[in-house]
């Protein structure tokens, strides 16, 4: 080869591997692993501090009910949501810190105090986020803005049937969830949560996360739910009957777990506690993103609706009451000597096509 | 034998040759190599669709098998299956059961005390609580606010008009 020539072609080499360094500085950066970023959200409460408002939508089939609420976080477990909408939640407010949430109802003066242990559990949360990656496939759904702060969106979309279940849209820098919009089995919008406003700061005053009881305030315990058991031979057992489960389960949804409460009656001033109670068993079945919990008793203690305005649905030559709080569905009804309620973030036919299979 | 046919060979995988000519072509395919290299093409072009098939494959939509089955289930049994379930032990003997115990507690020796309930509230507080570490599930807390919320009457908006009036 002529010398001419080799120089030549030494610079034509020297400037493409000079343009093939350069254009990742020029390029669209490389794609986001979604599940990477939903792993990051599902922490990121424990390392960011926030204040802010958002506001939610919950949609049955044919109704919406919609809360304002100004929040104030301080990592990694203080929180304080305080409702500016609708009337009726004007002022209320609730302080979660660890695994007590406590319910300041201002129009009753009145705390109710509740502690869940699982709100701490890291094994479960962490075996939840297992179960949605076996059954669902996340989809990273591009960029946006949500209350002035860049976003990158993620779409989680059911393996067994194609359908979309949620959409969430994370601080691209702190992984915070900003929007969240959840889909009913038929593509219908179930909930949305926005945030309209949010400003991160580590600058929140103590005091805004006292439980202190305010002056004129009674307090009363809310539930106490026991640790869910994953052993169910020994929740059947300390049941003391032999309960139902459900045959036909959406495709994913496993049992996780179970439990035995002791449900106080109502009026008593809780809805659980000890000493003349209804046993109950809990058994909770979930495909990590969607759960359904079946409840069973052999007292015959039916379900008091009180202010519910449940409505009647006929299956399996039996009466079934229900009700819609938003999204989610409570279907009770008495079958074969035991009383069944079962409440789930399904649509009422779903709900039903299950409650079916319980005793075929 | 000349080389076999794409008709031929596609025939003869699916087993749709007469047993003569299916003998000719198995007996062909053992010696030519030419036709089983496109008898072996033909299979694997029938199990990539096959698998591509499979993994495009989807289950119906939950909403969709609970109504095919709701109609299935509103289908009217003919006369004798109404009357065969009527004689099953199975159905008579618990209606039989029920018929006793009706009696019995519409008799004055039937204690007649007040019938325990459970509060509905608690099954919607305790599938929130439980369920708190789903992706889906509301911050804790919020869920036994909005619920007790709806004792005023008129407090929470009844149609999606008055909810979106509500959040402005």
């Amino acid at each position: 080869m002529p010398f001419a020539k080799r120089i030549a072609s030494a610079a034509f080499g020297a400037i493409a591997l000079l343009a093939a360094a350069a254009r990742p500085a020029h390029e669209s950066p490389p794609p986001l692993d979604p599940t990477a970023l939903l792993r990051a959200s599902v922490d990121a409460p424990k390392t960011v501090s926030y204040v802010g408002q958002f506001e939610t939508v919950r949609f049955s089939s044919s109704h919406a009910v919609a809360t304002i609420v100004k929040v104030e976080h301080r990592s990694p477990e203080e929180t304080r949501r305080w409702y500016v909408a609708p009337d009726a939640l004007y002022g209320d407010y609730v302080i979660q810190r660890g695994t007590a949430v406590y319910e300041f109802d201002t129009k009753h003066d009145k705390v109710t105090v509740t502690h869940n242990p699982l709100l701490d559990d890291q094994v479960a949360t962490a075996d939840n986020f297992d179960r949605v990656l076996e059954n669902y496939r996340a989809i990273d759904d591009g960029p946006g803005m949500i209350a002035e702060h860049p976003t990158d969106s993620v779409e989680l979309v059911n393996k067994y049937t194609g359908e979309r279940a949620i959409r969430v849209w994370l601080d691209a820098k702190t992984h915070l969830v900003l929007k969240k919009e959840a889909y009913h089995g038929n593509g219908a919008v179930a909930s949305q949560t926005l945030f309209d406003d949010l400003r991160y700061t580590t600058s929140i005053p103590e005091a805004v996360f006292s439980t202190a009881l305010p002056a004129g305030f009674s307090e009363q315990n809310g539930t106490e739910l026991s640790m869910p058991s994953t052993d169910m031979d020994r929740t059947i057992k300390d049941a003391g009957f032999k309960p139902y489960t459900p045959k036909d389960l959406p495709q994913g949804f496993v049992l996780t777990s179970s439990a035995v409460d002791t449900v106080a009656r109502p009026g008593t001033g809780s809805t659980s506690g000890s000493g003349g109670g209804v046993r109950t068993l809990h058994l909770l079945y979930s495909d990590g993103l969607r759960s359904i919990s079946l409840f069973e008793n052999s007292t015959g203690a039916s379900a008091d609706f009180g202010n519910l305005h449940p409505k009647t649905i006929r299956f399996s030559d039996h009466d079934a009451s229900y009700v819609e709080e938003g999204p989610t569905t409570l279907i009770t009804w008495n079958e074969h000597g035991l009383h069944f309620a079962m409440v789930g973030d399904l649509l009422l036919p779903e709900l039903v096509a299950i409650g079916k299979s319980v005793v075929p | 034998m000349n080389h076999l046919t794409t008709a031929q060979l596609s025939d003869f995988v699916h087993g749709e040759l007469s047993p003569a000519n299916d003998a000719l072509a198995h007996a062909h395919l053992a010696d030519c190599g030419v036709c089983r290299a496109e008898y072996d093409a033909e299979i694997a072009l029938g199990e990539a669709l096959r698998a591509a098939a499979a993994s495009e494959e989807l289950e119906f939509p939950s909403i969709v098998k609970a109504v095919v089955w709701e109609r299935i289930r509103e289908m009217p049994p003919s006369p004798m299956a109404r009357l065969s379930a009527w004689l099953r032990p199975l159905v008579a003997v618990p209606v039989a059961a029920a018929l006793l115990v009706g009696v019995w507690f519409a008799s004055p020796y039937a204690p007649h005390g007040a019938h325990p309930t459970v509060d509905a509230a608690y099954y919607l507080e305790a599938h929130a609580a439980e369920s708190g570490d789903s992706l889906l599930a509301e911050p804790a807390g919020a869920t036994m606010l909005e619920t007790s919320m709806e004792d005023g009457s008129g407090a929470v908006p009844a149609t999606l008009a008055e909810a979106v009036d509500a959040v402005r």
